[in-house]
């Protein structure tokens, strides 16, 4: 592949200098040259600007999914007295039916009485456990939850890492615009273009705004 | 809802604190602390099936803590991982204290691996249970914590 990291720029680069960090830089330049060659930059440079979205998508996965097993928990929470109370009347009639054994009521319409109220009893009873069931079954929440944000600790990460990677390929004229208004004492102002080295180059540059 | 019969499968070397005299009724006081508020709801309805009302909600270990202080709790239901203060960390500061340390401590967490379970025994938990759990799990161990406390 041709590069514009030649070999003798290894040797070059390498002479006078540890030679892992040697090797470590020269890998890096190789690796950026390539980059370029095959457009790599470009896809990084997208990749790092889809990450935002792919979090949103997440962030959204959890609301909604924390939404959802709320709401399931609040209908829980409302049905399981409803159940309780058919479940305590019944018991409470069958026993006011038992009491009033003998009191001339038809002895066919008795039986069907109490047949009803045991399968109340007993639906009422399992359509608690079922609820139980359903409520924890909600506990999926958490644990994807969990794993999710996982992955935007991970996502932040990459992010990170492919900011870096753009920086690093971005030319030396632009990359001075990124650097913002807060870069404070200049500790090489000579070196900086950019940077004024005493009050003199302030006042000039002050006055030839009209200042 | 039914008692779950102890079936000794369960059988563990977990450190658990006596306590003197029977304070198993249900007025005795719960703290779960869970940052995830579907798992505090699940915890906290089970335990109301278990007759269990008095229950308190902390939504990471160092607000759990600062409701600990004076809080006079009977129980703490933990989990792991959580932001600001970790359910291991609290599961220490708790047996460290000299006003809490006798504290049953049950950890419900979904970290499942083997140094985590050994973690948290040596740390002192009164039990621990792996997320996701089944309501008879959770109250087969408050089970085994409440004998130990009666007794």
């Amino acid at each position: 592949m041709q590069t514009d990291a030649k070999d003798n720029d290894f040797e070059l680069f390498a002479a006078g200098q540890d030679p892992l960090l040697a090797r470590v830089a020269y890998l890096t330049r190789l690796l950026r040259s390539n980059m370029r060659e095959l457009g790599l930059d470009k896809a990084v440079e997208q990749a790092a600007y889809v990450i935002p979205d792919a979090r949103e998508r997440l962030r959204y996965v959890v609301r909604m999914t924390e939404q959802a097993a709320t709401q399931v928990l609040s209908a829980i929470e409302q049905a399981q007295p409803l159940q309780s109370a058919v479940n305590e009347q019944s018991a409470a009639l069958q026993n006011l039916l038992e009491g009033a054994e003998g009191q001339g009521m038809d002895p066919l319409l008795r039986k069907q009485i109490e047949q009803y109220l045991d399968l109340t009893r007993n639906h009422a009873a399992t359509t608690s456990g079922l609820l139980s069931e359903i409520m924890m079954a909600q506990s999926f929440q958490d644990l994807t939850g969990q794993v999710i944000a996982k992955m935007l600790a991970l996502i932040d990460e990459l992010e990170n890492g492919l900011i870096m990677v753009l920086l690093e390929n971005i030319p030396e004229q632009k990359r001075e615009d990124l650097s913002g208004y807060l870069n404070g004492p200049q500790v090489n102002p000579k070196a900086n273009a950019e940077a004024v080295t005493n009050q003199d180059q302030v006042d000039d540059l002050l006055s030839s705004l009209g200042l | 809802m039914p008692h779950v019969a102890d079936t000794g499968l369960c059988e563990n070397n977990f450190f658990t604190p006596q306590l003197t005299g029977s304070k198993m009724n249900k007025n005795l006081k719960f703290l779960i602390v869970d940052d995830f508020l579907t798992m505090r709801r699940i915890v906290k309805n089970l335990l109301k099936d278990l007759g269990f009302n008095n229950v308190e909600e902390a939504e990471d270990g160092a607000i759990a803590w600062e409701k600990l202080q004076g809080g006079n709790f009977d129980i703490v239901i933990s989990d792991w991982n959580m932001p600001n203060m970790d359910g291991l960390t609290l599961l220490q500061k708790i047996r460290a204290d000299a006003n809490l340390s006798k504290t049953p401590v049950l950890m419900v967490t979904a970290e499942a691996q083997k140094k985590n379970i050994i973690a948290a025994a040596q740390a002192g938990a009164s039990g621990y249970v792996v997320k996701p759990f089944s309501a008879a799990i959770l109250e087969e161990k408050l089970n085994k914590i409440f004998e130990k406390m009666g007794g």
